[in-house]
């Protein structure tokens, strides 16, 4: 057992949390605030970012990006968390699909996108899967169902698949330059038998971005409607094989790189950036400002809200760094399935136990705690809810 | 078993169906209203309140066309004695119709609620037969007349932390003062923030310090008298509204004294964990529009080949959210009945202890919980602030840290435990 990170990822973790500090804080506040959902993206920060290497770092030196390990992902997704979650994720989010290309695209793909994605630096990734229909009818589809799940239709037309319906809550999809898109190209058989991946770039004809999702939390991370009215995308742009099933996995085997397993690496390793950001200002709260002519520390109860916030912060990072280990070792397990779930479960008490220790003033409430409540509060849905713990045990089972 | 014993209870045997005390039959008068406010939160409130435009917790405007339908149906005036024009309702009916309220709007609710809980105390308690008939018509005529209690000056510490078991030091004395004028006029000065109903108030009850005298007092001043001014309180943890009260030089009629003494006219009210729940019954309105809401979509919403009530992920998610409604529900309610009956807590029928505390702490934390399972099971929709589910979660936090905290309210408790009696209130109107 060696705990100690090596010199390259304390490099990486420093020079995420400088930029954190000296970059990302100071307008984390003001983005959040500002009430139009589409208004809260700031491109300065992801060119800055992308500069440092954080929109890229995932993507492997021989073709042009970090070639950054798991370990120090997760040390650099938390880092960037701890200053703002929303655009944490907005870097990370390239990662997951970064990940794919490298992973599952021939060559020529590699060539064609990944060589454009690693120079521009506001070259963003998405991937369309959930529909107005269809959510955890994707994730956890219905056995031997052919109608449950996704519905966008794809049909093949000499060298061209012609794609019809639409995709909702989509990250990335109001500022990203191309996309993986889950398409049905068989509709008669259930999802994971007729289902086929494809890259659409954003100016595929045809292809258009509906509506931007006005969200309580993450506001600066943009969530958008996708519209395909007879997109037209080249047979090129399949990924891997037609009907080839849903490449959440990122490939097939052991491979723990791609997709939904690197998601869930990413989700926790996120809500620990915001534990830790809740934990540092709540005893800096606790030992500034007093009470009855006291600072709130001397109270007990205040003791107890910070040992327990600290408590869990510290279990769920002993739990990310081991999944994002296990992922660098090609170590196979549910870990970061569980990782996940039990992030849900911390960030959500740590940030309200840190609304708690701040408390209104009179009947105000300061925006920081505000703010993170409502981001801990995405992590219901995306990675706490039923389906996303059910869909861990049947991994376990399986 | 013990034949000694069952004779002992043999003996005690209830004539005249006197078991029969512990009754949670509602009235048919509590009926009917339950049903006519009912009616019209689900035609008239609801079509409002969940336009899109609405939804966004940033952005809460109060409707002044549904707060004065509200008040035409009698509920601005609910708890006012029926001899002086009201409907007599007493803490019990209150909060049925506040909860009721509250499931459509919880600001219209809040607003009603305070304006309740302030008719009773000052035109029931604290104003002479004289001051009320001359103040009572200004407020019974007019459907914007609402009610509020200006306490709370800034930088004010009312917590009770390290306060806990241990006499305040010194009473931190108001800074608003009242000056008594040549001819007998009150001219008051000072500011108060997080005044409840501010921006809608017709009158206010102001506690003010009279030089030279030790307690605080109260007196009611016009919300047209000359040197008063609101300013509302934007994206205040408080549901309604609420502002800050500034005086200058205001002048104020030499009758307009209503009490002597703040604490004293208070005593039962805040300070003792006994007092009004009508703010817990907007808790649990808003508990039941995030579960009719779930309840509702999960019967619609198809996934997994069924709908997702047909789930048992989903299924007893809900059912949580019903236990933690029917529990909470039950404390609000019998804390209500306990303002109503205070004779209840001497005859040892009810448990020593601030019951509206022990309500307040429980039903805080259960519809926060009962909202976020609510909102989870609209999945991404459960966040988007064009949708309900949002604002339910955000308005259950208003509600568990808009007010006194947790860690205050159990304090309060474990005092009370323990036997511990404040000599003085630290906190006048903690509310």
């Amino acid at each position: 057992m060696d705990f100690t990170l090596s010199n390259e990822q304390r490099d990486w973790q420093m020079t995420a949390r400088k930029f954190a500090d000296e970059e990302i804080r100071p307008i984390s506040l003001a983005r959040d605030a500002i009430p139009t959902a589409h208004e809260t993206f700031d491109w300065e920060i992801v060119k800055k970012g992308s500069k440092l290497g954080f929109r890229t770092m995932a993507v492997p030196k021989e073709y042009g990006g970090q070639g950054t390990d798991f370990v120090t992902q997760a040390l650099v997704m938390a880092e960037l968390a701890r200053a703002d979650s929303a655009i944490s994720k907005t870097f990370s989010q390239n990662w997951k699909w970064s990940h794919l290309i490298s992973a599952s695209c021939t060559p020529e793909q590699k060539a064609r996108f990944l060589k454009p994605f690693v120079e521009d630096d506001t070259y963003l990734l998405g991937k369309g899967i959930t529909e107005p229909s269809a959510g955890s009818d994707n994730r956890l589809p219905p056995a031997g169902d052919a109608k449950a799940g996704l519905k966008l239709r794809a049909e093949r037309r000499g060298d061209e698949w012609i794609l019809n319906g639409e995709k909702c809550f989509i990250a990335n999809a109001p500022v990203g330059k191309l996309f993986f898109i889950d398409a049905r190209t068989d509709p008669s058989v259930p999802l994971k038998q007729g289902t086929t991946l494809f890259l659409v770039p954003r100016d595929t004809p045809g292809f258009r971005i509906g509506k931007v999702f006005n969200k309580s939390g993450w506001r600066f991370y943009q969530n958008g409607e996708m519209i395909f009215e007879d997109a037209r995308v080249p047979h090129a742009n399949v990924v891997g094989e037609v009907n080839g099933g849903v490449k959440k996995a990122g490939g097939s085997g052991n491979d723990t790189t791609g997709g939904d397993i690197f998601g869930d690496l990413e989700l926790c390793a996120n809500a620990l950036g915001i534990c830790d950001d809740a934990c540092q200002t709540a005893l800096h709260h606790a030992r500034t400002v007093k009470q009855g002519g006291q600072y709130l520390f001397e109270q007990q109860l205040v003791q107890l809200a910070i040992n327990r916030m600290h408590m869990l912060t510290e279990a769920l990072r002993s739990f990310v760094l081991r999944v994002a280990w296990e992922h660098d070792m090609k170590i196979h397990s549910c870990n970061a399935g569980l990782a996940m779930n039990f992030s849900t479960d911390v960030v959500q008490q740590v940030t309200e136990l840190y609304m708690d220790v701040r408390g209104t003033d009179g009947c105000l409430m300061d925006q920081h705690p505000d703010k993170l409540v409502r981001d801990a509060f995405i992590w219901s849905h995306l990675a706490g809810d039923t389906v996303q713990r059910m869909k861990v045990a049947r991994r376990l089972a399986h | 078993m013990n034949a000694k014993r069952s004779d002992d209870f043999a003996e005690k045997s209830f004539p005249d169906g006197a078991q029969r005390m512990y009754d949670l039959h509602l009235s048919a008068e509590q009926l009917e209203i339950r049903d006519t406010v009912r009616d019209f939160v689900t035609r008239q409130v609801k079509l409002v309140v969940l336009k899109a435009d609405r939804l966004d917790a940033g952005d809460r405007r109060l409707s002044m066309a549904l707060l004065d339908q509200a008040s035409r149906l009698g509920m601005r005036t609910l708890t006012l004695a029926e001899d002086i024009g009201g409907a007599g309702a007493d803490q019990l009916t209150c909060a049925i119709v506040t909860e009721e309220l509250a499931a459509g709007d919880a600001d219209i609710a809040a607003t009603l609620a305070e304006t309740s809980r302030l008719a009773t105390l000052l035109f029931g308690s604290a104003m002479s037969t004289a001051q009320r008939e001359r103040l009572l018509p200004l407020f019974a005529d007019n459907d914007r007349h609402q009610l509020a209690f200006a306490s709370r000056e800034p930088g004010a510490d009312t917590g009770l932390g390290v306060n806990y078991h241990r006499p305040v030091a010194a009473q931190s004395e108001l800074k608003t003062t009242a000056v008594k004028s040549a001819n007998g006029d009150w001219m008051v000065n000072g500011v108060k923030v997080c005044v409840a109903n501010a921006p809608l108030a017709g009158l206010f009850a102001v506690a003010v310090k009279i030089p030279g005298r030790r307690s605080a007092a109260v007196l009611v001043v016009p919300s047209d008298a000359p040197g008063l001014t609101v300013r509302a309180h934007e994206h205040a943890w408080r549901h309604g509204s609420c502002g800050e009260v500034t005086f200058k030089d205001c002048r104020v009629p030499a009758d307009n004294l209503i009490a002597d003494d703040a604490a004293e006219l208070l005593a039962g009210h805040e300070e003792s964990g006994r007092g009004s729940v009508l703010m817990q019954a907007v808790n649990l309105g808003i508990g039941r529009a995030a579960y009719e809401a779930a309840l509702d979509y999960a019967k619609l919403r198809v996934q997994g080949g069924r709908p997702i009530v047909q789930h048992q992920a989903i299924g007893t998610k809900l059912a949580e959210i019903a236990i933690k409604l029917e529990v909470a529900r039950g404390a609000v309610w019998r804390a209500a009945w306990a303002c109503d009956h205070p004779d209840a807590y001497a005859d040892r029928s009810l448990a020593d202890l601030p019951l509206k505390t022990v309500a307040q702490v429980f039903t805080a934390q259960a519809i926060l919980e009962a909202t976020k399972d609510a909102a989870e099971i609209f999945g991404a929709m459960g966040v988007m602030r064009d949708m309900p589910l949002q604002k339910y979660v955000h308005d259950a936090r208003v509600c568990l840290n808009g007010g006194e905290s947790q860690r205050d309210a159990k304090l309060r408790i474990a005092e009370a435990l323990s036997g511990y009696r404040r000599a003085s209130p630290t906190a006048v109107a903690a509310e």
